[in-house]
């Protein structure tokens, strides 16, 4: 089931309000570890050290400064700074409407339910909107002390509020500076038409944490005392330029 | 202070890892679909805005960066000396090293393997993870390049599994805007069911719907996320400027700053020398 | 004045007060000196070859005045080969290189008793061809402590997979030259990674060894000075002469070397003077060939 409700608010634009409640959409599993000396198995901490000497240093002897440049800092007071602290509200102001599939998935962070609020007035008339229209209202809202961007869309039977990285902290693929090399259109339909023959619905139930048992596994193995085998990963033969073609049309031979 | 997020894919442990993850990126290996290869590294496809504080010691300013400490030393405890447990009693673990946690899944953890491509359009953007690009490695450049047009061209997403560290991730590969980008996704069983919390079917009322999307179509406008900016972090970071003006900075020391895992890597191995020859002494 | 012109690989050169007694109480003179120089030639000319060469003058010998000299004399003949070397105000300087038997005679005439150049050649002032191992005494060690030191270097340097060479510094110390030959290598790298050993060695040694550079912390310890890997820096050059009591020579020490010598605990043999330095030489060739070709990479940078 979802998780706890962990904040109120209020849907807010032209004129129209919904009060809702966030809940947690998502909550990963892993198995735990943790992180030992080898020596003697102890259980280490993570602690704030002096770069210089290397030696952990006590809270009581931290404090915070900007960075200014490599070896320079501003000291700050955490007082100074309450000023541009976002103010407490419970409001979560949409801006606009975008059309759902043009925001890019790289910008989603967070995602939450938005569980109607009492009274849940107005909750299903948006919804149905928002469904009916397919857009997605980009919003923004305080909570905890910090801002948030997200977008508002509608999913299955419930409201959803994704958490939107700013522009800024997207890095842009031409930072990248991939290379531009031509391809032959030959190759493109063979591409194509491999890819198209390997396509199948998208079934995410599909696909279970097979790792998380094998870890398992080897964790009772160990307990057992049995022995580990080390297999080697193999490293595939990367497919050279003037091979692409003919790997190409072996794959779709293959696959058809 | 813990991750706002739970760990994004790990930096390997132990320094023998270093010259398996390149230099630059997360991780580096071969991305395939059917028979075709490519070696690829993992680089990062976004990074959070942030006002540069740093922690320093207060006594002279030293900035100060987070390690793994022996509590019982009360010292660092450098990456090669670090071993998982899995804790199954009070102070009692089973160890496992990189290599048996490699040789869980050893395929995988080189490869990311695409077993089927999916239309973009079925994803249900609750699946996505975290983002991250792939760049070709020496002499995968034409590969890779066919693999993002095509992808495009098709509007088609590749899925794939891959490990890296102790996590198995589902992954998306898709084309985006010239480049390949890796985006990772939640199991099914991580999505939490909303059946408690979802509203009641009651019968909606049509005027309201429709006053409402008028309101909508009236507000409606392209995606441009530049429109947007983190106004706290610009706030703060006026304010700083401000400060910065009247205030004199203080000085670390001067020394060379122990950035990122590189020197501490260097200062592991070198203990690690001077360990071998006190034994031979 | 005794002065002769000389005809040195084809060109004249005057040279002066060749009788003149630089080391008085040894007894060496002007001449000595020079000889020496002529003939230490084919050995120290590769270490010298293309460094912006940094002259300490001792006109009236050792037991007088001194100066450094980093510009080139202006007075210097049309021959002698000259770099310009960028300042840190934008300003460039003309420096000497000693490039040729001539150049070499030339400035020792000039009574510069001992070279210094950088570990960087001129043509690429910011990439060290090595990193470097100054190993000083303070107060009541000795250059035996110094083997000690430089010994667990060589073990150390060889469990991360670098080969380094010892020479004596002439005087009281010792150096440990790790030959890089790269043009990748980068002071900012040889500096970190010297700085990384001496504090591991301090840690490790602490009784022996200090990394600090403050006067206080050097007594009875070796002190490594990391920060002359630094582009401003100049080390004496191998088969130098040193301007003590005696013409001692900055000498190469192979391992094994040093190994009987630190071994037998005689400080004095750790002193290599000019005429044994020409003997081994022409003997055994330049032992710190090595520095200038071999070529390494530094770890985990």
């Amino acid at each position: 089931m979802a998780g706890r409700a962990i904040w109120k608010g209020y849907i807010h634009f032209g004129g129209f309000d919904v009060s809702v409640k966030l809940h947690p959409a998502v909550k990963e599993e892993r198995i735990q570890f943790h992180l030992l000396h080898r020596r003697d198995h102890i259980k280490l901490k993570q602690q704030m050290v002096c770069a210089y000497e290397k030696v952990p240093v006590p809270t009581e002897e931290q404090t915070r400064g900007l960075e200014l440049e490599k070896g320079k800092y501003l000291l700050v007071d955490p007082a100074e700074l309450e000023q541009v602290e976002p103010e407490e509200s419970r409001i979560i102001e949409v801006h606009e409407f975008v059309k759902t599939e043009q925001i890019d998935p790289v910008f989603l962070d967070r995602v939450y339910y938005l569980e109607p609020g009492v009274p849940s007035k107005g909750y299903n008339a948006l919804a149905g909107a928002l469904r009916d229209m397919d857009v997605a209202g980009i919003c923004t809202w305080t909570m905890r002390k910090r801002s948030y961007l997200g977008a508002l869309q509608m999913s299955g039977k419930i409201l959803r509020l994704n958490t939107l990285r700013y522009a800024d902290e997207v890095i842009s693929v031409k930072s990248l500076e991939l290379q531009e090399i031509p391809l032959a259109e030959k190759e493109l339909k063979i591409g194509s038409d491999l890819i198209n023959q390997l396509t199948a619905p998208f079934q995410p139930q599909k696909f279970e944490n097979e790792h998380q048992k094998k870890l398992q596994q080897l964790i009772d193995k160990k307990a057992r005392g049995e022995k580990i085998a080390i297999l080697r990963p193999r490293r595939l033969k990367p497919t050279t330029s003037d091979k692409l073609l003919q790997t190409l049309e072996a794959s779709l031979k293959k696959v058809a | 202070m813990k991750n706002r997020r739970s760990a994004r894919l790990p930096a390997k442990l132990s320094p023998t890892r270093r010259d398996e993850s390149a230099a630059q990126g997360i991780w580096s290996g071969t991305i395939s679909f059917s028979l075709v290869a490519i070696p690829v590294q993992l680089v990062k496809a976004v990074e959070p805005g942030r006002v540069p504080f740093r922690m320093l010691h207060s006594r002279d300013y030293s900035p100060l960066l987070r390690r793994m400490v022996c509590p019982k030393e009360g010292k660092i405890v450098p990456p090669d000396e670090i071993i998982r447990g899995y804790e199954i009693g009070p102070d009692k673990y089973i160890l496992i090293t990189d290599e048996e946690l490699e040789a869980v899944s050893p395929e995988r953890s080189r490869t990311i393997e695409i077993v089927e491509f999916i239309d973009m359009a079925d994803v249900d953007s609750i699946y996505y993870d975290h983002p991250y690009y792939l760049v070709p490695a020496k002499g995968g450049e034409k590969a890779y390049r066919l693999l993002v047009e095509v992808m495009r061209r098709t509007k088609k997403a590749g899925l794939a599994k891959f490990v890296l560290g102790e996590r198995e991730y589902l992954v998306a590969v898709k084309s985006s805007e010239g480049a390949l980008a890796l985006i990772t996704l939640h199991y099914r069983e991580e999505i939490l069911s909303d059946e408690e919390i979802v509203p009641e079917e009651g019968t909606i009322d049509a005027e309201e719907k429709s006053r409402l999307k008028k309101i909508i179509e009236g507000m409606t406008a392209d995606f441009n996320p530049d429109k947007y900016a983190d106004e706290r972090r610009n706030k703060m970071t006026k304010l700083l400027r401000k400060i910065a003006k009247k205030r004199a900075p203080v000085e670390a020391p001067e020394v060379e700053e122990a950035e990122g895992e590189g020197p501490v890597d260097l200062i592991a191995a070198l203990e690690e020398s001077m360990r071998k020859v006190k034994k031979n002494r | 004045m005794m002065r002769k012109v000389a005809e040195v690989a084809g060109r004249r050169l005057t040279l002066t007060n060749l009788e003149k007694n630089l080391y008085p109480s040894y007894g060496f003179t002007k001449a000595h000196i020079l000889e020496y120089y002529r003939r230490i030639s084919p050995f120290i000319l590769p270490h010298l070859k293309g460094r912006a060469l940094t002259l300490k003058r001792y006109p009236d010998g050792v037991e007088e005045e001194f100066f450094f000299e980093k510009r080139c004399p202006s007075y210097r003949p049309s021959w002698v080969e000259t770099a310009d070397i960028p300042q840190h105000d934008g300003e460039r300087m003309t420096v000497c290189l000693i490039n040729d038997l001539n150049t070499l005679t030339w400035v020792g005439n000039l009574a510069s008793l001992e070279l210094h150049v950088p570990l960087a050649r001129a043509d690429s002032p910011e990439t060290p061809d090595a990193v470097v191992f100054d190993l000083d005494p303070g107060d009541q060690a000795d250059i035996l402590d110094c083997a000690r030191v430089a010994l667990i270097i060589r073990d150390l340097l060889s469990g991360v997979r670098l080969t380094g060479y010892a020479k004596t510094s002439g005087q009281k110390g010792l150096h440990v030259y790790v030959p890089l030959n790269r043009k990748e290598a980068t002071f900012a790298d040889t500096k970190q990674f010297s700085k990384a050993v001496a504090e591991v060695l301090q840690r490790n040694y602490p009784d022996l060894v200090t990394a600090k550079m403050t006067k206080g912390e050097r007594k009875k310890k070796i002190f490594i000075n990391w920060s002359q890997n630094d582009a401003s820096k100049t080390m004496i050059c191998v088969y130098s002469l040193r301007a003590r009591e005696k013409p001692f020579v900055s000498f190469p020490l192979a391992w094994k070397e040093l190994e009987d010598l630190a071994g037998r605990g005689d400080p004095k043999k750790l002193h290599v003077l000019h005429s044994e330095a020409l003997r081994r030489t022409e003997r055994d060739g330049d032992l710190f060939r090595e520095v200038l070709v071999k070529k390494q990479k530094l770890p985990y940078l």
